[in-house]
């Protein structure tokens, strides 16, 4: 039944040499349009091919729309299918060229063959045009009342499509009600899956307005309608299988016995062959027994051999999408897996994202009767070709030496790495064994033994170089040599490249000093000039620091700066539980693939329209909030991890400074986003716009260094601003409404900041630190709309600001409306100058 | 809501545009610009399918020199949408007959459009089942099977199947002769660490059929699984014979399997859909026969010479053999020269996999041909970094031996008109990753 392979090779869509072939096909086609000479079908098909080719190597010929209408008065419905296509593609571009369509299309509808009644109503309802809505209401009528269950299934498609284009249009005519009345009687089950798809996007959208669709939404969940899709489930193809099940998680039941029936029915259901419904299948599983901690452990038990087999059946793709849902399982309860171990072992020819996986599985199951063959296994991989994987192994087997009290076997193994003699090895194993040290200072000695034979010439990697000057700093007093190495450091100062690692050598000259001072003295001496010397901030603070506190007395320096350490007993964590929870709550879809809530990537602005909508208000601001935090929390981490706690409190403070992101928390709602400005401002000196020139100035006096005071390039206003401040999205709804427009102006927004705006994100981090808080944004490139907000300090006075910026030609819109009428000029200079220095700074 | 895609996209290697098919607003026209820009011509291609750009996210599956790009702009269900793919493809080569590739998309790239409207609309996938498909969607379709005009080939009741209940069978079948195929397909996967343990070996199976029979026929098949066997002997309450048992970790069947049906009877019985399909899916960790033993000595003899030795065992029936076996054993970079000695078979060097490669046509059971090669270098001066030893891997066939031990036990054909059938039943053990660290 097949057809066969074509044999001549349609003519290939050759590169677009532009006008001449499309007017050429114009004058072609208008030749056959009226023609109904035998074979004239066949060189149709021909032209309309070329014509479809064109149009998806991106050649426009929207020109020829005209032609292709006319010759579309055909019985062959190959031929109709791609004009079909090409209405489709042009008709939003070409809106009274659509309307010629629209006939046409409306005939077809009407056509005695179903196939063409169906394929007719679904173009119409794909050609998106808002002013044709009118005449798709009566087709879709009549498609979903049509006998043949192929039009209905299509006519369910085609009520979401208008709902899409036109909201009120497809409420008016009650479609929803009667999608709900086929998705309760259709005897056909695509109808009813359709029906379903369709109705919870058009009730959970209307939700918010209308209370009718959310007791619609809720009705979707209710008992006996989940009992009425869990008992025909099995005529459901596979993808509606998934639907079906994807609406049964969020089914509550009453009692466990209802949980144990709806389990039992679907047990099957975790031997089908679709991974989706499998997976769809587990998550059912899993989150009807939250609440039951035995059952939810069966759970476990139950669904691991299913899981197993779909990650290693299937595509490399498929089995990545599997195992992601199956490494989060067994990063919540590593125990059940512990067995299993062997399972995530990795393939010498698997994709590195498949690996990488494994390998974090690998480390969460280690438990004390796996841990040898995981860790001799783990080691395998260290002498991997695949660099990344390599150092990914090294640390799995830090990682799992962390977690484990029996350390002795891991310990040696970490030791050997240090002398397989590779260059990323030694890296990764230099800062797993500080690490090491700094939870079980009794291994110093078997450690350094081998660290010291390390030449610090082999390591050129800042953490690792980093790790290994804390180490020489650290145990100076154990290492023979440490202060002659260090010495030989700071004498190549210059050629010290990361900032990261001469900050280090700083800290790590002290302690040297300290345990060993005639032979550090005169090396210190050097560094410290070095470092003051230096054009980093934190480097040449840091050195004025030791500089200052050992002038002052040596002793209070010996004390804050090389205090008797106590060993780490807990490593924070990454990831909040909270987060993870969420995650879990969103089984079977990107956020686990990409370990984060849905609400964290799930961009609202690409959706059009600006809303006002309160979820919006606090997505924008939640959603800024923790893109940035995974990152610099893991960096917050290091670092504090590797200073004592006196040097934590300064570069905190220092940090706090500059940024007003820098203290990690997750909230999403604004309330939780004030107690975090609490902190800030508590930190942070209030002026934020002009503190950081004062600031050095005052060092620079007390040091009577005498390097010139740079002069104050903008003075700040004297409108001072709450960095706390907070409104919700309604009040702020309410007062943009009653507020006159105070001010309306235009902004010049300088090059480098309209390049950055790329996303909203980048501006509102850069705005809040001026204590101007956005409540919406949205926009695409290059037009961005934010509505501000901003208090007056000490004063509920609010400012609000609708702010339009164009990227191409750098420049806002701005209209300020405030409570306070007076002091707008005032907060009117102080956004400007906040708004420019976007980007510069 | 599992939306699978916004948009869906295929590319060839260099990034042109073969097919595209938006279904949803959601996302931006030129989404395949980000897609090449973002994924195609960094170093990001290959290392994750999975991509967030901008606020779109983006799957990507590479199948034979085309990339095929869905595009979603929301929370999607990822391993729906990866499946939707995988399915989409093997309908594609049901159509064109096998290949799916950057030249056949271009000779059918009409009909993948019509295909890409009927198998997923809006975003939902539809429909996917080749069966059903291939009857109203034809290239040569001048008509469609509805209409009132008369055809050729009369198909009774299209719509229905298009939607109907028994969605991977039609009515009215008929063959003169009605045969049956069923094959055994088994990859033996093995991790082998170089004192010669088994670190990991499992075997993932299926059973392919083919079936050409009339009417509705509804098929029983009996294994010598473990669980099944104990059923069976306690439904005719009889001792369970004697003999191998085998236990499977895991089954997945096709959608005809009657699971209900599996679940308390443990039997496989089903209506099968006509042609080729996949019945079922299994997996094995226990129990496992590996047909072969690799023994590796591989000796480092100075700075510029190696010596390998590897001698291989079949450790199955005298009376079997493998077919297609190939040993790649690797080698340093720097390998300037090499020699060979082998007692079957033969082996040559192949710089550009860095492995000596030893190819036996014909490998019978119960024997251990062997390699002698000897192994010249280049002296670099970056001496430093030892050469890491990926490990020996092996291809294989074995006809008529399963690494599982499973064996069809019965395989019966019942339709109401009562006709016979021919079974016929093959095994084979092909190599999944079969890999010897060495």
């Amino acid at each position: 039944m097949a057809p066969p392979a074509q044999s001549q090779r349609s003519p290939s869509p050759s590169q677009p040499s532009g006008k001449s072939e499309v007017s050429d096909l114009k004058l072609q086609l208008r030749q056959l349009a009226g023609s109904r000479a035998p074979g004239v079908d066949d060189s149709k098909r021909e032209l309309f091919k070329k014509v479809i080719s064109y149009m998806t190597i991106g050649i426009d010929v929207s020109s020829l729309f005209g032609e292709m209408v006319m010759c579309s008065a055909t019985s062959d419905i190959v031929l109709k299918k791609m004009c079909y296509l090409y209405v489709g593609n042009y008709a939003k571009v070409n809106p009274d060229l659509a309307l010629l369509t629209i006939n046409f299309l409306q005939r077809d509808c009407r056509d005695e063959d179903p196939m063409i009644r169906g394929l007719a109503l679904r173009s119409l309802c794909s050609l998106r045009v808002a002013n044709l809505v009118e005449y798709l209401v009566g087709p879709l009528g009549s498609g979903l009342k049509d006998s043949n269950s192929y039009v209905r299934m299509v006519a369910v498609m085609g009520v979401l499509k208008l709902y899409h284009i036109s909201a009120s249009t497809c409420i008016d005519a009650d479609f929803p009600s009667i999608l709900k009345h086929l998705m309760l009687h259709d005897s056909d089950t695509q109808v009813v899956a359709n029906c379903l798809s369709a109705l919870q996007e058009i009730w959970s959208a209307e939700a918010s307005t209308s209370e009718e669709a959310s007791r619609e939404r809720e009705a979707l969940i209710s008992k006996p309608f989940i009992y009425y899709l869990l008992n025909r489930i099995k005529e459901f193809c596979e993808w509606a299988q998934c639907l079906v099940l994807e609406l049964v998680t969020k089914y509550v039941p009453s009692d466990s016995s209802e949980i144990f029936d709806i389990m039992n029915l679907l047990e099957d259901r975790l031997q089908h062959a679709n991974g989706a419904v499998v997976l769809a299948t587990i998550r059912v599983f899993l989150q009807l027994t939250l609440s039951m901690t035995d059952v939810h452990q069966q759970v476990y038990e139950r669904i691991k051999a299913p899981l197993l087999t779909l990650v290693s059946s299937g595509s490399p793709e498929q089995s990545y999408a599997v195992l992601s849902h199956l490494h989060l399982l067994v990063m919540r309860a590593p125990y059940v897996f512990s067995s299993d171990y062997k399972h995530f072992y990795c393939q010498y020819n698997e994709p590195s994202y498949v690996k990488r996986l494994k390998l974090e599985m690998l480390t969460a199951v280690a438990n004390e009767s796996n841990t040898y063959e995981i860790v001799t296994e783990l080691c395998e991989y260290a002498a991997n070709v695949d660099i990344p994987i390599a150092r990914e192994s090294i640390r799995a087997v830090g990682k799992i030496a962390l977690q484990q009290y029996d350390v002795n076997a891991i310990v040696d193994r970490l030791l050997q790495f240090l002398e397989m003699e590779k260059d990323y090895v030694t890296a990764e194993a230099l800062v797993l064994v500080k690490d090491l040290l700094r939870k079980y200072p009794q291994w110093s000695h078997d450690c350094i033994a081998v660290v010291g034979n390390i030449s610090s010439k082999n390591v050129q990697e800042p953490k690792a170089k980093a790790a290994l000057i804390w180490m020489l700093g650290e145990y100076s007093q154990d290492m023979q040599d440490a202060p002659y190495v260090l010495g030989s450091l700071v004498e190549n100062w210059d050629e010290e490249h990361s900032a990261e690692v001469r900050l280090h050598l700083l800290t790590a000259m002290m302690k040297c000093f300290f345990n060993r001072p005639p032979e550090t003295q005169s090396a210190l001496g050097a560094a410290l000039a070095a470092g003051i010397a230096d054009f980093h901030q934190d480097v040449h603070d840091r050195a004025l620091f030791y500089y200052r506190i050992l002038r002052y007395n040596v002793s209070v320096a010996e004390r804050v700066v090389n205090p008797p350490k106590q060993a780490v007993s807990v490593f924070a964590d990454t990831q909040s539980s909270e987060i993870k929870d969420r995650i879990f709550d969103e089984f079977n879809s990107l956020s686990v693939l990409y370990q984060k809530p849905s609400y964290m990537f799930t961009d609202k602005e690409h959706r059009g329209p600006l809303e006002f909508a309160d979820e919006l208000g606090n997505l924008s601001i939640g959603e800024a909030a923790n893109n940035v935090v995974p990152t610099q929390m893991v960096e917050e981490n290091d670092k504090d991890l590797l200073l004592t706690t006196s040097e934590k409190e300064e570069t905190k403070g220092s940090r706090n400074n500059g940024s007003a992101y820098s203290v990690p928390y997750d909230g999403s709602s604004t309330s939780v986003f004030a107690s975090q400005t609490q902190i800030e401002s508590a930190v942070s000196n209030p002026t934020l716009a002009g503190h950081s020139p004062q600031a050095s100035f005052a060092i620079d006096d007390l040091l009577g260094l005498g390097i010139p005071a740079a002069p104050a390039v903008l003075s700040p206003p004297q409108l001072k601003l709450n960095t706390k401040a907070a409104l919700d999205p309604s009040t702020f709804q309410q007062k943009w409404r009653q507020l006159p427009v105070a001010l309306s102006q235009e902004i010049s927004v300088s090059p480098q900041g309209a390049a950055a705006l790329t996303a909203p994100q980048a501006l509102l981090r850069h705005m809040q630190s001026h204590s101007i808080h956005c409540i919406a944004s949205g926009g695409q490139s290059p037009n961005f709309k934010f509505f501000f907000f901003a208090q007056k300090f000490e004063e509920s006075s609010n400012y609000l600001v609708e702010c339009v910026i164009n990227t191409s030609s750098a420049k806002a819109q701005v209209k300020i409306k405030a409570d306070d009428q007076n002091t707008s000029q005032d907060f009117s200079t102080l956004f400007e100058s906040a708004l420019s220095k976007f980007g510069t700074s | 809501m599992p939306v699978a895609a916004s948009a869906i996209y295929f590319l060839n290697l260099r990034g042109d545009v073969l097919i595209n098919r938006l279904y949803r607003d959601d996302v931006g026209g030129n989404m395949v610009d980000a897609f090449r820009m973002h994924i195609m011509q960094t170093k990001e291609l290959g290392t994750c399918p999975v991509r967030q750009i901008g606020g779109c996210s983006f799957f990507y599956m590479r199948i034979s020199n085309v990339y095929i790009v869905i595009v979603v702009s929301s929370n999607a269900n990822v391993a729906c949408a990866f499946k939707f793919v995988v399915e989409a493809v093997a309908l594609f080569k049901s159509y064109f007959g096998g290949a799916f590739d950057e030249d056949a998309i271009r000779n059918n790239f009409v009909l993948i459009y019509e295909l890409l409207d009927e198998i997923m609309d809006f975003g939902y996938p539809q429909n996917l089942s080749p069966e059903i498909l291939k009857l109203y969607i034809t290239q040569e379709g001048v008509r469609s099977p509805f209409s009132s005009k008369p055809s050729d080939k009369p198909v009774p009741n299209a719509t229905l199947q298009v939607t109907g209940a028994v969605g991977w069978r039609r009515e009215g079948l008929v063959y003169k002769k009605n045969e049956v195929f069923l094959d055994i397909v088994e990859s033996v996967n093995l991790l082998m660490s170089s004192k010669g343990s088994v670190l990991r070996c499992d075997v993932t199976g299926k059973i392919l059929m083919k079936c050409f029979l009339s009417g509705m026929p509804d098929l029983k098949l009996g294994l010598n699984d473990k669980i099944g066997l104990e059923k069976e002997s306690q439904l005719k309450s009889r001792p369970p014979k004697s003999g191998k048992t085998i236990e499977l970790d895991d089954v997945t069947f096709h959608q005809c399997v009657n699971l209900t049906r599996f679940n308390s009877e443990k039997t496989v019985s089903f209506v099968p859909p006509d042609g080729e399909f996949e019945l079922m899916k299994y997996r094995i960790t226990e129990g496992v026969n590996l047909p072969f033993r690799v023994l590796p000595t591989i000796k480092e003899l100075g700075r510029t010479r190696m010596e390998v030795n590897v001698k291989v065992k079949s450790v199955f029936g005298a009376k079997m053999f493998a077919l297609g076996v190939v040993i790649k054993i690797p080698v340093p970079k720097q390998t300037a020269k090499t020699s060979f000695q082998v007692t079957s078979g033969r082996a040559k060097y192949q710089a550009a996999i860095d492995c000596l490669v030893w190819k036996i046509r014909k490998f019978p059971g119960q024997t251990e041909p062997t390699l002698s090669a000897e192994v010249e270098l280049i002296s670099t001066m970056a001496e430093k970094k030892s050469w890491t030893r990926p490990p020996i891997q092996m291809e294989f066939q074995v006809p008529m031996f399963t690494a599982s031990g499973l064996r069809v036990r019965f395989l019966k054909v019942w339709e109401k008109s009562g006709y016979n059938t021919v079974e016929w039943v093959r095994y084979i053990t092909k190599a999944g990753s079969y890999e010897i660290r060495c």
